[in-house]
């Protein structure tokens, strides 16, 4: 990961425009960076976060009756999310320094076991 | 230069032997534990005290008799008559699944111990694993040393005892153990930044949830901790995993538990936890962004983020309160914040004794020496100040406030006082026990001091030793300036202590602390906390033991002389007693679920014979029990309780119970002939005095809690009879009369057999005559 | 309509009572007369009762034996309080010991008081309070100059009672009547046979003009007078069934009433009529067995589910004198089954079943409350025998396994938690098998 910074002048840009460019180098930034496996962790992150989404859609126009299935089934993604992100955050090499014990073995593992004992939960509330 | 010699080993066999020490020191402080709180049971029987563990004692056996799946779904129709209780969605099962599963593998291995026996036992067994589990925690904190301290602090502190003696078969008894392992995982979970352990803080978050109503303790602590840790600018990805796993797991496992239901994601209580799981996103969020930007941009984004964040945040949680979509503070947390509450709007809450203020003595009584140690302890974190420290400074502020709201929560400030004056304690100790002189301060040699090595087996020796002692406040405060030196790190060896004298003192005050630690917690253990409050002892003139039996008299009398479904009505106070050792339905007992049934209970107690009459009748009423200590002196009863009947039956039916009216004009609770006639007449007064001048044949009778004589003639009663009196009439029974056959009010019917004539009638017109 | 299929059980019965009956609680009496009677004055009265099958034992005011109990059990099942006129009365009939007698829930011992003409004894007359019937004061018998027998006596009234399916072998007539009367206070266990007639009231014989005049000056306070007034009163215990009935008149049982002028009077059948009542052989029903259950089970529960369908069924039946034997009967049209909790939940008619003599039944739907229930049957009419019956229940809510599992309204969630699943195991396989890129990555 050896792109070279870019600056920018933030002398005469307007807000809307000043972010947009931000947003275009976050983009180009990001895929440049980021490792291949990493990446894979984002898209299984993407298809969490959009499955959630649907879900409090659904319950916010629709129904919320069974709230315990809602709390389960967003619950899920919620946790399913956050330990992903938690295992992206312990093998992504620009955060891993963090994690004295940690090695992406051991995290993942970790990964895998929280993931387990979330899905039990969830199955036990779904129904 | 050191002032003893001390023999050399080779690394491992230190390491080894103080391994050794250490799990002895750990086994002989379990044993310590378990033994302390076993005065109850030697000293009168293996029995269940207190009230609230009678409930738990009679679910327990169902759940062993009857297994799982009807304990799930228990229906009480014995309680709350004729209510009955769902007793599966409204307890905290994980006490009696706990007893459950080992009453089970004892008899899986044949090993047929009474589920008494397991009941009683419980609490000491699960004092030896807070031990442990303090322990662990207080390592993390300093070091093992520390930890051997706070083990044994918590082992023999009155506070945690005072709910955890044998036979006190409360959620407590389990609670403080998940509690205190729980932060230790939390705390791990920190240092390591693993799922793994954030997974595990919440399997153990849920067993604790499912143990005791306050895991809401743990559901604000954590969050606050983390909160703080952000605030200091302390975010890491370690808190991030730590605690994102925590609160995903936990708040979804803690959702299983059927009393808890969906409180975890609609009740204010638990909000704090959510806010600052979003609140973890968002900042992990930037921190990924930022490595991706430059700093510029950066900025740029974070500005315009955190505003729409802000602004969304903001309006979704005043409009979800606003809509009552979240439930506001329930009752309960909220009287913690605003103490005149209950009093006025929720007063079966102010009455129970429980929950009143601490007085001043009782933090010295529960704690002894640690109290003092406390601020230092707390002060020493500040020196460090890892994030476990952070942590633990924010335990002792919020456990202190709430210490000294109500009495019932000196158990949660416990450990942290043990924690804390450990690592005062041993940080005073490390200093006066290391045998290296500071440097000549002209010699500008760098002398080692002891690595921690050769330090970790002396401060095991000598806490093996010694498991009791204490030092005093201003030894600790003495030593201040040279621990502070020495936290700084210990290879600058010019601050030290010369001379082995100031050792000797020191070390000497420390121990014969510690041994008055010992003893005041024993004698305090044996003499205030190892009463079974079902059987009550007084000594006699002659200095012998006098047992007073009388509850389990009058309960057992009930048991065998009436018939096994009459109803039976007695204050909230009684009601699991009753139901466990008499086995008869009850009106209302300690779960205190519903105030209206509890206020007619009031009701009755407190209105004249001919308006509770009724009111029995209507609920099958076959027996009352009440509780006078007026004879031997026994504050307890039901007298000195019964404004509390009056102002919660007021609560209910303002018009027709009014509290003023059972004062006499000048505003005295008065019980003899300046008694007001509202007193008089309340069936409680009838039923507590009914015959009382009979004991004392012409003289006139005396009430010896009130101290106060008691008119010539006693009470009358009509609707009700006498059914049995104890030995000591602490308890009375009185067996309600059936409607008269004749259709007569019971007053006139009770006056016809006892032979007085009613006065005759006369027709009375229907028509005017025409005037004459 | 109730009262006529009410009159249809009671003609059955009055017809076969009229022949022969027996009483359904015991036929041992004992009569308590005073002193001065003579027994033989009133020897038709007796004969009719032994001619019912009673077993008479006779016995004076003042005497103590034979005991009307014996170590708390009742030694007789009915009582004839015969107008006693001492003040006091042998502790084993005293005011107390009779009602205590009459409530006995088990055993009720039934009691036929006759008072004597003008001046009933203090303790009857204290009794009678408690009973609700307050009499006029002392000296003071019933005077109709419009009802009397002959102008000159104005106390002997020839009065007509109603005649009703209880009373039987009373078909109508006149009947003698000399003595006091009373009133009756709202008590709703009171049944009233004879009422005064109108143009009565009560005043001493021979200034009875006085009474009058003190009447006006007060307004109309304190008249003893008019229908209102009681003559022949019954007595329902709540419980237990005892029965009591005060009669005012001495005169009624007399052998010279039986006929006046050469006229026969009713009095014997009268009297007669009124002894049966009281002694429990007409009107007298009882419940025989009561059942509930689920409407899809057989047998039944002490737990019974929230929204449970119920079925609920009784048995009554009632006595016949003639016979001697309980009958079931289907007339009772109006019963009640209430299902309790502190106020009833479900109040239901109970309909008798077509085909089963003698059962009632109903079927409801257990209310959305859990709690302890009571199955309460509670039937009182006057003149019968009052019917009451009450059996507990639990309703429980749903088990936790007996709610509705898989909702339609939820597949969204379902799909949601599965395809978490899901894509959990696919990006494991992913991750495993993506392998070690980065180390290649890095040693390249």
């Amino acid at each position: 990961m050896a792109g070279p910074k870019k600056t920018v002048t933030a002398s005469s840009q307007s807000p809307v425009s000043a972010i947009t460019s931000a947003g275009q180098d976050l983009v180009k930034s990001y895929v440049d960076n980021t490792p291949k496996r990493v990446k894979i962790i984002d898209t299984f992150l993407l298809f969490i976060m959009l499955s959630g989404v649907a879900q409090f859609v659904y319950c916010a126009l629709v129904t919320n009756f069974p709230f315990n299935a809602f709390l389960a089934g967003f619950g899920s993604t919620i946790g399913q999310f956050v330990l992903t992100a938690a295992f992206r955050a312990q093998v992504n090499p620009s955060t891993r320094s963090e994690f004295t014990i940690i090695s992406p073995e051991r995290a993942f593992a970790d990964f895998c076991i929280g993931s387990i004992i979330l899905h039990f939960f969830v199955y036990n509330f779904l129904g | 230069m050191t002032i003893l010699k001390l023999p050399t080993f080779a690394p491992s066999t230190l390491t080894n032997a103080a391994s050794l020490i250490r799990i002895l020191a750990l086994a002989f402080i379990a044993g310590a534990a378990i033994s302390s709180r076993l005065f109850a049971v030697i000293n009168f029987e293996s029995i269940i005290h207190e009230f609230d563990p009678w409930f738990n004692y009679r679910a327990t056996r169902v759940l062993a008799s009857q297994g799982f799946t009807e304990f799930w779904n228990w229906f009480d129709p014995t309680a709350w008559y004729p209510l009955g209780r769902v007793v599966g969605g409204t307890i905290y099962p994980g006490l009696m699944a706990t007893s459950g599963v080992i009453y089970n593998i004892l008899h899986a291995l044949h090993l047929p111990v009474d589920i008494r026996n397991v009941c009683v036992l419980l609490a000491p067994g699960f004092s030896g694993l807070t031990a442990w589990a303090t322990y662990m925690l207080t390592k993390e904190l300093k070091d093992e040393s520390a930890g051997l301290l706070a083990a044994i602090f918590i082992g023999i502190a009155p506070g945690y005892i005072s709910r955890s003696v044998a036979g006190s078969y409360d959620n407590e008894a389990i609670a403080i153990f998940l509690l205190m392992i729980t932060f230790y995982i939390w705390i791990r979970a920190l240092k390591d930044g693993s799922v793994l352990y954030g997974t595990l803080a919440a399997v153990f978050y849920f067993y604790m949830v499912a143990a005791w109503g306050g895991y809401a303790f743990i559901t604000n602590m954590i969050p606050l901790h983390a909160f703080v840790l952000l605030l200091m600018g302390r975010f890491s990805h370690r808190l991030y995993s730590a605690y994102s796993a925590w609160y995903a797991v936990g708040t979804l496992a803690s959702m299983q538990v059927p009393f808890v239901g969906f409180q975890p994601v609609l009740t204010s209580e638990h909000m704090a936890a959510l806010g600052v799981f979003g609140l973890l996103q968002l900042v992990a969020f930037v921190e990924t962004i930022r490595n991706l930007l430059a700093s510029k941009q950066f900025q740029l984004m974070l500005r315009w983020f955190l505003i729409a964040a802000g602004v969304a945040g903001g309006l979704i949680i005043v409009g979800l309160t606003v809509t009552k979509t979240i439930a506001p503070w329930t009752g309960r947390f909220y009287s913690l914040w605003d103490t005149g509450y209950a009093k006025k709007y929720i007063p079966i809450i102010a009455s129970v004794s429980e929950h009143q203020p601490t007085a001043w003595p009782a933090f010295f009584m529960d704690l002894h020496m640690l109290i003092f140690l406390f601020p230092a302890g707390v002060v020493l974190c500040f020196k460090e100040l890892r994030e476990e420290h952070v942590f633990v400074i924010i335990y002792s502020v919020m456990a202190s406030y709430f210490a000294g709201v109500m009495v019932r929560l000196m158990l949660t400030l416990t450990p942290v006082v043990c924690m804390t004056a450990a690592i005062a304690l041993s940080s005073l100790l490390d200093t006066y026990l290391n045998v290296d002189e500071p440097a000549n301060p002209d010699a500008n040699g760098v002398k080692e001091t002891a690595t921690s090595g050769a330090e970790t087996p002396v401060d095991g020796t000598i806490s093996k030793k010694k498991k009791k002692g204490v030092a005093a406040a201003a030894a600790a405060a003495a030593v201040t300036p040279s621990i502070a030196t020495k936290a700084k790190g210990r290879s600058s060896a010019e601050n030290g202590i010369f001379g082995i004298d100031t050792r000797i003192l020191v070390i000497g005050n420390a121990i014969f602390m510690l041994v008055m630690f010992v003893l005041h917690c024993t004698w305090v253990t044996s003499t205030a906390y190892s009463s079974p409050s079902v059987v009550l002892a007084s000594r006699r003139p002659d200095g012998s033991q006098n047992i007073i039996d009388d509850f389990r008299e009058a309960y057992y009398w009930l048991r065998q002389n009436t018939p096994q479904d009459s109803v039976v009505m007695s204050w909230w106070d009684y009601g699991y007693q009753i139901a466990g050792m008499a086995d008869r339905p009850t009106l209302v007992d300690n779960n205190t679920w519903n105030n209206t049934h509890i206020a007619t209970v009031g009701k009755a107690m407190s209105s004249p014979e001919e308006i509770s009459y009724p009111i029995l009748r209507k609920h099958d009423v076959d027996y009352i029990l009440v509780i006078f200590g007026g004879l031997i002196g026994y504050s307890g009863d039901d007298v000195n309780k019964f404004l509390w009947m009056v102002r919660i039956a007021q609560g209910v039916w303002p018009d027709e119970i009014k509290e003023s009216n059972y004062f006499t004009p000048r505003g005295e609770y008065k019980v003899d002939d300046q008694a007001s006639e509202a007193m008089k007449n309340s069936l409680m007064y009838k039923m507590s005095y009914y015959r009382f001048n009979d004991l004392f044949s012409g003289a006139p009778a005396f009430d010896r809690v009130r101290n106060q004589q008691m008119p010539k003639e006693g009470p009358k009663l009509d609707y009700i009879e006498e059914a049995f009196t104890s030995e000591n009439w602490i308890v009375r029974i009185y067996k309600v009369k059936k409607e008269d056959p004749l259709g007569r009010d019971l007053k006139t019917a009770h006056a016809f057999d006892g032979g007085k004539r009613r006065k005759p009638s006369k027709p009375i017109s229907r028509r005017k005559a025409l005037a004459a | 309509m109730q009262q006529r299929l009410l009159s249809w059980l009671a003609i059955t019965l009055t017809v076969l009572a009229s022949a022969w009956a027996r009483s359904s609680a015991g036929d041992k009496v004992l009569v308590v007369s005073d002193a001065k009677l003579e027994a033989a004055e009133y020897s038709q009265f007796w004969d009719g009762l032994k001619n019912r099958g009673y077993e008479l034992t006779f016995r004076k005011t003042s005497e103590e034996a034979p005991a009307t109990s014996s170590f708390d059990v009742p030694s007789f099942s009915h009582i004839i309080v015969f107008a006693p006129s001492t003040k006091t009365y042998p502790a084993d009939i005293s005011p107390q010991s009779l009602v205590h007698l009459l409530s006995d829930p088990t055993q009720p011992t039934n009691i036929l008081f006759v008072l004597q003409p003008s001046t009933p004894s203090s303790p009857l007359r204290d009794l009678g309070r408690e009973f609700g019937i307050s009499f006029p004061p002392p000296a003071t018998p019933l005077i109709d100059y419009f009802n009397a027998v002959s102008p000159s006596n104005a106390t002997s009234l020839l009065l007509t009672p109603p005649v009703t399916p209880h009373t039987p072998g009373f078909n109508g007539g006149d009947v003698l009547y000399s003595g006091v009367a009373h009133l009756r206070s709202n008590n709703p266990l009171l049944v009233d046979f004879l009422n005064a007639p109108p143009t009565s009231f009560s005043a001493d014989p021979l200034e009875p003009a006085d009474v009058i005049v003190e009447v006006a000056a007060s307004g109309g306070e304190g008249f003893w007078a008019g229908g209102r007034m009681g003559l022949v009163t019954g007595f329902e215990v709540l419980r237990g069934g005892g029965r009591a009935t005060w009669v005012g008149s001495l005169d009624l049982f007399r052998n010279a009433a039986t006929a006046i002028n050469g006229k026969p009077t009713a009095n014997n059948a009268y009297a007669l009529a009124l002894a049966s009542w009281t002694f429990q052989e007409t009107s007298v029903l009882r419940i025989d067995s009561v059942e509930h259950r689920r409407i899809s089970e057989s047998s039944p529960r002490d737990q019974y589910r929230i929204k449970d369908d119920l079925i609920y069924r009784i048995h009554v039946s009632a006595y016949n004198p003639a016979t001697g034997e309980w009958e079931p009967t289907s007339q009772i049209d109006d019963m009640q089954l209430e299902f309790t909790m502190l106020d009833p939940h479900i109040r239901t008619a109970l309909s008798p079943v077509q085909g089963e003599k003698g059962w009632y039944e109903t079927k409801f739907r257990a209310p959305d409350r859990h709690g302890v229930f009571k199955f309460i049957v509670d039937w009182r009419r006057k003149r019968y025998t009052a019917l009451h019956s009450s059996t507990t229940v639990s309703v429980v809510p749903f088990r936790h396994n007996e709610y509705p599992r898989f909702l339609s309204s939820a597949w969204p969630y379902y799909l949601g938690a599965l395809s978490t699943s899901a894509a959990f195991v696919l990006f494991c396989a992913l991750w495993l098998l993506g392998g070690n890129e980065e180390e290649k990555k890095k040693t390249q």
